[in-house]
């Protein structure tokens, strides 16, 4: 017997160092924003809390009202599968407090879109399946419910807990904001020929606004120079889980974390997931070998065995 | 091939199909299966208590995550036998496959209940629309192909028993396949070595995407590679578990000295797990979370020792020669396994404030009615077919007199 379970136990020894050296080495590049990606900034200090938005948007994606106990009023008291979008209010400690608004982040590197299994979560253009009409370069995330087994990966993976489901239908989708993207209109000219979230167009004070991210970044630095004395210096989607196209800033003396918002690395979590989850499989390689490997040493066993049994009885000792 | 040398063939239990046990198993799947029917018409909701928070509740964890590593018995006795050619451990094997093959069936079916879609989940077959970066779609591709391969794996106990059957058309359908298959066994056996390396690591790696929301004590780059470990010592513990069972219900063969050589293997698996993750979070320098407030350190405390208790039995030569303790050992290596699971899925997955689960009673219901309808497969089989090899001697436990055993 020339391998032992000893040389088991240093195989898994093995593949797990290899795992871990090789992780660094077949790094999956992270992804990047494009020129074209379009998004929201939203202003916590801007924002009256009228919910005009929240309406807009039911209105716009012709979603359900989500009644108050009285039946009166659309009261949803969290993102859910009637509301893609919505205005909460962040306890800040003592008596101070901020509105919050919370829809899809539109990450750079989206972790449901990673998580998809068949791209029914994909950016604009580059879903696994054909999308007509469909541009690339927009980073919009959207829905394709024809390849959605609505396996719920992606409420896991998201960091946002963004994606809903329809827990109580027999058949079921998966709810979230597709940045208005059936809004666009081809004819105008600029970001709104892509897309043209309900919500900023129904905010009267400018508290959302829709654009390019590259001119929403520059916008929203141009406030925080303009009243340094009124935002945090940080403007959260820049980097925050490997960036986000909807940019946030925060009040004065206010952490991200205390309006609701995770604190995140700036590596994406879909680049890790697949960095880490790819590295063993050396672009392929891996399986077909081991396959090779495995199929090898089972011959050669077998052929032994053969071997042995024609010696008759005193084989017996070989398994000893 | 296998059993050219061995004195004892596998065959069939025999016996009464509809005893008390049976009954009792299939009661328990009728309770899970009226559940099941029901989530087909109202949803996944009524009938759960998952939430847009706790998406994946306990059938994800319990009935696919933690089922399969008990299946992994097939994939870990297979590794000894076939890859290293350790041959004593054939009266294993078939057990263990049929194990598998009912263990990831049940984990399969228990998905597609799970899916709120699960009526697009054809376009699975269809490599084009895949996402490769989806860990979750390497697991379903591979799992399926690997549920396949598990039942062909068992086909020889069947054509077996068809060989051996007094209907000419069975016996020649047996006697002309049965070789045939065997021929072509290595090629299907290493894809069987292969995917479970693959997958195994995938179920482990799932939930590397979320690292808000799991503890930093489970957290972590290693998840797919202690995944893989831990379904190694889950199913050697398994095989062990299985066959002291079929031992005292059947009089099945059940060599003590072919379980301590299986032990020490297992136990250096249970350090080996232990060492990778405590090395881990002290060069991440994570331990510091062991004083977080909250369930979560007790149940890190927990799992460490159900990891290292059976693993310091395992080396001990007492326990060794202990059928009883081996069990015992054996019992609390496929639990470590089974909670370290559960707890990166859902005790150590914190969805942000506001968001709670506590499994309701339908999706308990389904997750006992699917063990049992294992329970129920794997015993019609053995009765049915040359799975479990029956101990020559007599023995003199008194349980035999049950009358579950064969030679009806």
């Amino acid at each position: 017997m020339s391998i032992t379970r000893r040389t088991l136990l240093k195989g898994v020894v093995v593949a797990g160092a290899a795992t871990a050296v090789v992780g660094d080495a077949a790094a999956r590049e992270p992804k990047e924003s494009g020129q074209d990606s379009v998004g929201m900034l939203y202003d916590p200090t801007l924002c009256i809390g009228c919910r005009a938005c929240v309406t807009k948007c039911k209105e716009s994606n012709k979603l359900p009202f989500d009644r108050s106990a009285d039946g009166i009023y659309d009261a949803p008291d969290d993102l859910n599968s009637t509301t893609k979008n919505i205005i909460k209010v962040a306890q800040l400690g003592g008596d101070k407090w901020s509105f919050m608004k919370r829809q899809c982040m539109h990450c750079v590197d989206p972790a449901c879109v990673s998580a998809c299994m068949m791209g029914a979560l994909h950016r604009e253009g580059e879903g696994t399946s054909d999308h007509p009409g469909e541009k690339k370069g927009t980073g919009v995330v959207l829905y394709d419910k024809s390849t959605c087994v609505g396996c719920r990966y992606c409420q896991i993976a998201c960091p946002f807990n963004v994606p809903k489901f329809e827990w109580t239908k027999a058949f079921p989708l998966i709810v979230k904001c597709e940045l208005c993207r059936h809004r666009g209109d081809e004819k105008k000219s600029g970001p709104l020929a892509i897309a043209n979230p309900a919500c900023c167009e129904a905010c009267p004070r400018e508290a959302v606004i829709y654009g390019k991210r590259t001119e929403l970044l520059a916008i929203a630095r141009k406030r925080q120079a303009a009243s340094p004395e009124k935002y945090e210096a940080k403007i959260y989607g820049e980097k925050d889980g490997g960036g986000t196209q909807v940019l946030y800033l925060a009040p004065k003396g206010v952490t991200f974390q205390q309006l609701g918002l995770p604190a995140i690395g700036e590596e994406s979590p879909a680049h890790f997931s697949e960095k880490v989850s790819h590295a063993p499989y050396l672009h392929g390689i891996t399986p077909f070998a081991l396959y090779g490997g495995a199929a090898a040493l089972i011959l050669r066993s077998r052929k032994k065995e053969a071997e042995a049994a024609q010696h008759g009885e005193g084989a017996h000792g070989e398994d000893k | 091939m296998s059993h050219a040398h061995s004195h004892h063939e596998p065959q069939p239990v025999g016996g009464k199909l509809f005893d008390p046990l049976m009954k009792v198993l299939v009661g328990l799947f009728a309770i899970g299966a009226a559940v099941i029917v029901y989530r087909l018409f109202a949803g996944v909701g009524p009938v759960s208590a998952m939430s847009d928070g706790y998406a994946w509740g306990i059938w994800e964890p319990v009935n696919v995550v933690v089922f399969t590593g008990i299946g992994a018995g097939a994939y870990s006795v297979g590794l000894l036998c076939y890859l290293l050619n350790q041959g004593k451990y054939h009266p294993l094997v078939r057990p263990a496959v049929l194990l598998g093959a009912i263990a990831y069936s049940l984990g399969g079916s228990s998905i597609i209940i799970a899916l709120g879609r699960y009526w697009n989940s054809y376009w699975l077959f269809v490599p084009s629309l895949w996402n490769l970066g989806s860990v979750l779609l390497e697991v379903a591709v591979c799992v399926i192909t690997y549920v396949s391969v598990l039942w062909i794996e068992v086909l020889p106990s069947v054509l077996d028993g068809a060989a051996q059957s007094s209907s000419s058309k069975w016996a020649r359908i047996g006697k002309t396949w049965g070789p045939k298959l065997q021929k072509a066994m290595p090629f299907i056996i290493a894809l069987a070595m292969v995917l479970p390396t693959m997958h195994q690591s995938s179920l482990g790696g799932l939930m590397l995407i979320a690292p808000t929301k799991v503890h930093p004590l489970w957290h972590t780059w290693a998840l797919p590679t202690l995944g893989l470990i831990s379904c190694l010592s889950m199913g050697f513990g398994a095989v062990v578990i299985l066959t002291t069972i079929l031992k005292y219900a059947w009089n099945a063969e059940a060599d003590t000295r072919l379980f301590a050589d299986l032990s020490k293997v297992n136990g250096g698996l249970l350090f080996l797990f232990s060492a990778l993750r405590l090395v881990d979070i002290g060069v991440q320098g994570k331990f510091g979370h062991l004083l977080d407030g909250g369930h979560k350190p007790f149940f890190f405390v927990l799992e460490m020792v159900l990891f290292l208790v059976p693993a310091f039995m395992f080396f001990s030569p007492k326990v060794q020669k202990n059928r009883g303790k081996l069990f015992r050992a054996a019992l609390m290596a496929v639990a470590a396994g089974a909670l370290w699971r559960v707890d990166a899925y859902l005790t150590a997955f914190d969805a942000g404030t506001g968001w709670e689960y506590m499994p309701s009673l339908g999706e308990t219901a389904v997750t006992v009615g699917m063990a049992a309808i294992g329970m129920a497969a794997f015993i019609v089989v053995c009765r049915l077919f040359p799975v479990v090899t029956i101990a020559s001697r007599p023995h003199t436990s008194n349980l035999r007199a049950t009358g579950t055993a064969s030679g009806r």
